[in-house]
């Protein structure tokens, strides 16, 4: 459609027209003989203030044929129309609509403001959206002194009304923007008058409000989600917050992004999906132990809201524990980690629970080769929603097939995981959240031995907004972890071993904004630990095993923590922090003395000690501090720095380089201090092609201190003595990443590059070994190169098709470099610790994923995920090893996924 | 408790598509090598070897690189010196009895100069073998053995040597003599129905007799042997030894033993560096691989009769083709001379017209000769 907008006119118009000025309305003088409409009107606009907008063609058949003599011009209008389909109404500004069949509608309706209200709730729908959407709303009063003024409000989603967390407002002149809060807050400070505000959803699907802003006021959104997403895809583009946010080394990942990376069996993997990140490494197929940064796997806090997930797998981790259907995002950070957290030394990795829809009762499923997963989620009554799910396997057909064909006996395995979440808003201002997660793991390779391990999560939160500046959450809970292995051998060698880990947190959290400039949070973390080290204990009648427990140990950490954010100005946005954490380790408990000086051996104990119940054995304190800025170079990219030191007082012991269920934790004590680590980053962002495109490139260095490893052949099940086989070690580890990634179009994805190196090194003052005669070694985990390379290509909204290739380095092994023959058969001899590496990892897989149609009122909505893991069938060698055969020694490697594996999963949602 | 390889779970889930291949690495040989010593000295006066060599490159061939030509010599606290005398290929011989309330050194000078020594060894008088059996089930032959621990003898390392008697397929009392060219009835020394195999174990097993009651070590299992296994197709013998040894024994054993058993699977420890008790003399820094322990070591011996174990079947497929020929070969005729000639096939079985042989069936020599599997001679402990 055309509009023609008149311009003015110089000409005097050749019939004498006069015009005389009135209050009201501009009188019309003049004779019109025969003329067109729109010469009427070029010569009404030439003698009043009138603007006619009209469609030129639509009026060329009107002629008009009056006279006029101080008339008004919608007398002279009803005159013309008259007999005719034509309309006319008068808008601001003296401007006159022309239509044709139907008057235009030029004022606000009388229920426009409660219009805006309901956008909130959402009862009328459509015809509301697209009205909000070009409608220029007046927020405020005007005073002449306000030259800037607070937007703020809520924003939710059209369709289900939930909040909307993390949608960015902004406007596109000065680029000024928010983000939406936990519970879909904004706030935004503007200069007075027009503008429009864009509000990128979630998805890169941007709303815009037209606004006339006179004052500080209020404008609640209601903004569309895709219909394609059918609530489920929740995309973070983040593109503006990683330019923007002073932290780095921060990734989020939504569940929808992992959705789309071929899984193994084809199973979405929430772990599993961050190892496309930069600077985050697996040494193995089959580990859902991560290192990040050249950090251990048990230098992760894995954490599920406020709960601690200790052992995050499923069956040796071939799956990770957590239902990514339980899952709104994924966020790991591997530097800028703000004060709030702590208690680990490499990164944070934090799930961040859903709670449920609040319009209706649905739920979600999906069926695989060998597991399948159940959810329902919904309201309770009108202030209550709810989430719960569960999953479970049934592998052991795998197994019993293998069996025909291999002569193994008696294999199980199997696994389950439930979940429950609920929320109840008791008002605006006051929210209760739970979150529980049970998960069970056994799994036999004989009928002999059983392992088993549970994982228990139990945690409450209360989050009270006092006002618009300040909010406090109390959050509670429990977290358990326990292991068992059952071993039946042989009647009189039963036994039963078992170990357990028990967490209680109490955590109060404030956030306070000081004016526009200032963020504060602060609070306190308290956590109480009880570790059941090892027990192994006589099982049934018959066994003569005696029992032995190595002593429970207990502990308590305090933290306190405040930080601050500070937008400086445009350019620069600082954020500093600091956790001072309190560790006492309590008694009961026995120990060994060792004289001053000496190393912990056993042929220097001396004595022993015993502490009474309560009793502070050892103290342990310190600072962290967390400081990250950052500097705008303009719209597009920043520089960003950051220093962060953190303390670790539990440690993994593990011989072995992956997280294995007969990994057990040990607390600080007095002899074993806990670990710290510092890193300092400097990083450069920057945004591409409208922010479709964002790159970063980081570089970092850590320095690590009290790491543990161990002495040649160390026992670590039921060892009352640890600190006897442990070495005092220290770790650096430095490196650079670059990132790049395309979030919209057709063809999305990213590829991400690590350059990185992670170094041990023995104490000097260890007496006990030095571990390559205390020269630096690559630790378990060092692999200098990593990339990744994610392609995702969306056919159409229904079918998309992801392309994955991955790269790194072999991880370090200690090979044998000699052999000999002793006590009857050839023994291999070792080189130094990690001298050498595994052959390279190099993988490709694809996957497609075909969604059903998308009709809005369909019964259950369907998707089938299929694809390839390991297209080249390439055979990467998790490990290399040596055996005796026969009396030879050979070696051979080990690959886990040695062939190309077809996968398909059916899911569905109602 | 013995925890369970846990490399079975990635084999059984993954053995669809997980694999083991060959492999061998670039590795730069070591240069000279490391220098070995293995042995448990009795000090009964039981006939005990010490064997000293050094480390052999990864990728040759031959295992390990004797070292002949050391004086050794163990001093006791007293000032008393009891020498080792030389055998062949680097073993040296202790059989002497010495007092037990000693402690000891052992000291070693190499042909090149150096000299090692070890940390002082206190003997340790093993314990007897309470009893020593086997138990018979559907799977085969658990042996096992029983003993108690004490005060000084804690730790426990067995070791075994096997013994059978291995019977070929066709037994033939016939040999075809190439000089007369004659077939005659092989005298005592050239029989080869009758063979005994002896092999060496490498397993380790230990245990600590003080996690249990009593520090009684209730049927121990030294080896299982598989239902229908060729080691009771007539008799099987195996001599226990039983070894106390002390902790830091324990720790090398254990090292060395999961650095052979365990290294490679995805659970694996990390391996370990492995030294021992010995040291170069002026270079702490030396790595030397080897325990050195000194006591009284206990056997015992015990037999496994194929009819105690009934049934025990044992059928080696590689001997299915094996049979008597169902042509006999006559004597004088070519085939005669050609075939047995060779060696390759031998007289089995005779055919008689009248009371004369005229001619032989045959049987292949593989199927037939035990000496090529297996030694003829009766070992001198052997009871029949």
């Amino acid at each position: 459609m055309k509009i023609h907008l008149l311009t003015f006119l110089f000409f005097i118009s050749f019939s004498a027209v006069s015009f005389s000025q009135n209050q009201d309305q501009p009188k019309i003088n003049g004779f019109f003989p025969g003329i067109s409409l729109e010469r009427f009107f070029e010569q009404v606009e030439e003698n009043t203030p009138y603007r006619f907008y009209y469609i030129e063609q639509k009026i060329s058949s009107i002629t008009v044929n009056l006279q006029a003599s101080d008339s008004k011009l919608s007398d002279l209008l009803d005159a013309v129309f008259q007999g005719t389909d034509f309309h006319y109404s008068f808008g601001a500004d003296n401007a006159v609509f022309i239509s044709k069949g139907k008057k235009l509608q030029v004022s606000l309706s009388d229920d426009f403001f409660s219009n805006v209200g309901n956008a909130g709730s959402g009862s009328s729908g459509q015809v509301d959206d697209a009205f909000v959407r070009n409608n220029r709303f007046i927020i405020g009063q005007s005073s002449p002194d306000k030259k800037t003024a607070i937007l703020s409000g809520t924003i939710s989603s059209l369709e289900n009304q939930e909040i909307i967390t993390g949608a960015i407002v902004f406007e596109k002149i000065d680029f000024t923007r928010t983000i939406s809060d936990r519970e879909g807050k904004y706030s935004i400070e503007l200069p007075v008058g027009r503008h429009t505000i864009y509000i990128q959803n979630l998805g890169g699907y941007i709303e815009q409000r037209l606004i006339d802003l006179r004052g500080d006021g209020v404008l609640d959104m209601a903004i569309g989600e895709s219909i394609y997403s059918l609530s489920e895809v929740v995309v973070n583009s983040g593109s503006i917050n990683q330019i923007s946010r002073p932290e780095m080394g921060v990734q989020t990942l939504t569940v929808s992004e992992m959705r789309k990376l071929p899984a193994i069996l084809g199973e979405v993997d929430v772990l599993k999906g961050i190892l496309v990140l930069p600077g985050v490494n697996t040494v193995g197929e089959a580990s859902v132990g991560f290192n990040v940064r050249g950090g251990a796997s048990d230098q992760n806090l894995v954490l599920f809201e406020n709960s601690t997930l200790f052992n995050p797998s499923h069956l040796f981790g071939f799956f990770s524990a957590i239902n990514a259907d339980m899952i709104e995002s994924v966020e790991l950070m591997k530097a800028g980690i703000p004060a709030n957290y702590g208690g680990r030394l490499s990164s944070v990795l934090q799930m961040k629970p859903k709670f449920g829809r609040t319009d209706k009762i649905g739920g979600s499923g999906g069926i695989g080769l060998l597991t399948s997963r159940l959810s329902l989620e919904g309201p309770i009554g009108e202030k209550t929603t709810f989430i719960a799910g569960g999953r479970t396997t049934y592998s052991d057909w795998v197994l019993d097939y293998l069996e025909d064909n291999a002569d193994f006996n008696a294999s199980r395995a199997s696994f389950y995981d439930l979940n429950l979440n609920v929320r109840h808003k008791f008002s605006e201002k006051d929210i209760l959240e739970f979150t529980g997660y049970y998960s069970q793991d056994q799994f036999q390779f004989d009928p002999d031995t059983v392992y088993s391990y549970q994982n228990q999560n139990y945690a409450l939160k209360w989050t009270h907004y006092f006002n618009d500046q300040l909010e406090a959450s109390f959050s509670a809970g429990k977290d358990k972890y326990d292991f068992q292995i059952l071993g039946e051998d042989n009647p009189l060698n039963s036994y039963e071993f078992g170990f357990g880990l028990d967490q209680n947190f109490v955590k109060a959290e404030f956030r306070q904004e000081k004016g526009f400039r200032h963020v504060l949070k602060y609070g306190v973390h308290l956590n109480q630990i009880t570790l059941n080290p090892g027990l192994i204990t006589p099982y049934g009648a018959e066994s003569i095993v005696i029992r032995d427990e190595v002593e429970q140990e207990s502990a308590l950490e305090t933290s306190i923590f405040i930080s601050d954010e500070f937008e400086i100005n445009d350019k620069w946005f600082v954020s500093g922090g600091i956790r001072y954490n309190l560790y006492n380790y309590f008694g009961p408990q026995t120990t060994f003395v060792y004289p001053e000086g000496q190393p912990t051996t056993n042929e220097n104990v001396i004595g022993e000690k015993t502490s009474e119940d309560g009793e502070i054995i050892k103290t342990y304190h310190g600072p962290e501090f967390r400081f990250s800025g950052r500097y705008s170079l303009n719209n597009q990219s920043s520089i960003k720095a950051g220093v962060n030191s953190m303390r670790q007082n539990m440690h993994l012991l593990s011989n072995s380089s992956v997280i294995s269920p007969t990994d057990t934790w040990k607390l600080s004590d007095e002899f074993i201090a806990p670990q710290t680590g510092i890193q300092y980053s400097l990083g450069y962002f920057r945004n591409m092609a409208q922010n479709q495109l964002e790159f970063s490139t980081e570089v970092y260095y850590r320095s690590m201190r009290n790491l543990l490893d161990y002495r040649s052949g160390a026992t670590i099940i039921l060892n009352d003595d640890v600190e006897q086989d442990v070495l005092n070690t220290n770790g650096k580890a430095y490196g650079v990443e670059f990132f790049l990634k395309k979030s919209a179009g057709k063809l999305n994805g990213s590829v991400s590059y690590t350059y990185a190196r992670s170094l041990y090194q023995t104490n000097s003052s260890e007496q006990k070994e030095q571990i390559n005669e205390g020269t630096e070694y690559p630790s378990n985990f060092d692999q200098p190169h990593h990339a990744v390379l994610v392609m995702n290509y969306e056919v159409s909204k229904r079918f998309n098709a992801t392309f994955s290739g991955n790269y790194s380095t072999g991880r370090p092994i200690t090979l044998p470099v000699s052999k000999f023959v002793y006590a009857g058969s050839e023994r291999v001899y070792y080189s130094d610790r990690n001298a050498q590496r595994v052959p390279d990892y190099f993988r490709l897989d694809f996957s497609i994923n075909l969604e059903g149609n998308h009709k809005v009122n369909k019964l259950a909505h369907s998707s089938w995920s299929m694809g390839i893991y390991n297209v080249l069938g390439r055979s990467n060698p998790y490990s290399i090893y040596y055996t005796p055969e026969e009396g030879v020694l050979r070696g051979y490697q080990l690959s886990i996924f040695a062939e190309p594996i077809p996968f398909i999963t059916y899911n569905f949602r109602f | 408790m013995r925890f369970k390889d846990l490399q079975f779970l990635l084999v059984v889930i993954f053995l669809f598509t997980g694999c083991r291949e060959p492999f061998e690495p670039e590795i730069e040989n070591v240069q000279g090598g490391v220098l070995v010593v293995e042995g448990y000295l009795d000090s009964n006066g039981l006939e005990s070897v010490l064997s000293i060599s050094r480390t052999a490159p990864i990728s040759g061939t031959e295992s390990n690189i004797p070292e002949p030509g050391a004086l050794i010599s163990l001093i006791a606290d007293s000032g008393e010196l009891y020498k080792l005398t030389e055998l062949k290929d680097g073993k040296y011989l202790f059989q002497l009895d010495i007092p037990e309330n000693q402690s000891y050194r052992l000291e070693i000078l190499l042909r090149n100069g150096e000299k090692y020594f070890s940390d002082p060894i206190k003997p340790i008088i093993t314990p007897d073998i309470l009893d020593a059996g086997y138990i018979r089930d559907e799977e085969g032959v658990e042996v096992y053995v029983n003993t108690q621990g004490n005060e000084v003898a804690d730790d426990f390392l067995w070791t075994y040597e096997e013994t059978w008697i291995f019977r070929p397929v066709i037994r033939t009392p016939y040999i075809y003599r190439n000089d007369t060219k004659v077939v005659e009835l092989r005298k005592e020394e050239e029989q080869i129905a009758l063979c005994y195999k002896s092999e060496t174990n490498p397993d380790l097993l230990l245990e600590t007799s003080s996690r249990f009651e009593d520090q009684v070590v209730f049927r121990q299992t030294i080896t299982e042997i598989p239902q229908g296994d060729e080691r009771i197709m007539e008799r099987y013998s195996i001599l226990i030894s039983q070894k106390a040894i002390d902790q830091q024994a324990v720790e090398f054993w254990e090292t060395l033993k999961r650095n052979t058993d365990d290294i490679g699977s995805i659970f694996s420890p990390l391996p370990s560096v492995i030294s021992g008790n010995l040291h170069l003399e002026g270079d702490d820094e030396q790595p030397v691989v080897g325990f050195v322990s000194l006591g009284v070591i206990k056997q015992t011996r015990i037999y496994i009769d194929q009819k105690d174990v009934f049934p025990w079947t044992f059928n080696d497929p590689e001997f299915d083709d094996c049979s008597i020929s169902i042509e006999p070969i006559y004597i004088g005729s070519s085939q005669y001379f050609s075939d047995f000639g060779t060696g390759a096939v031998l007289p089995a079985r005779e055919l008689m017209e009248g009371t004369t042989i005229v001619a032989y069936y045959s049987s292949t020599r593989r199927c037939s000769d035990c000496t090529l599997y297996a030694n003829r001679g009766k070992p001198d402990f052997w009871e029949d």
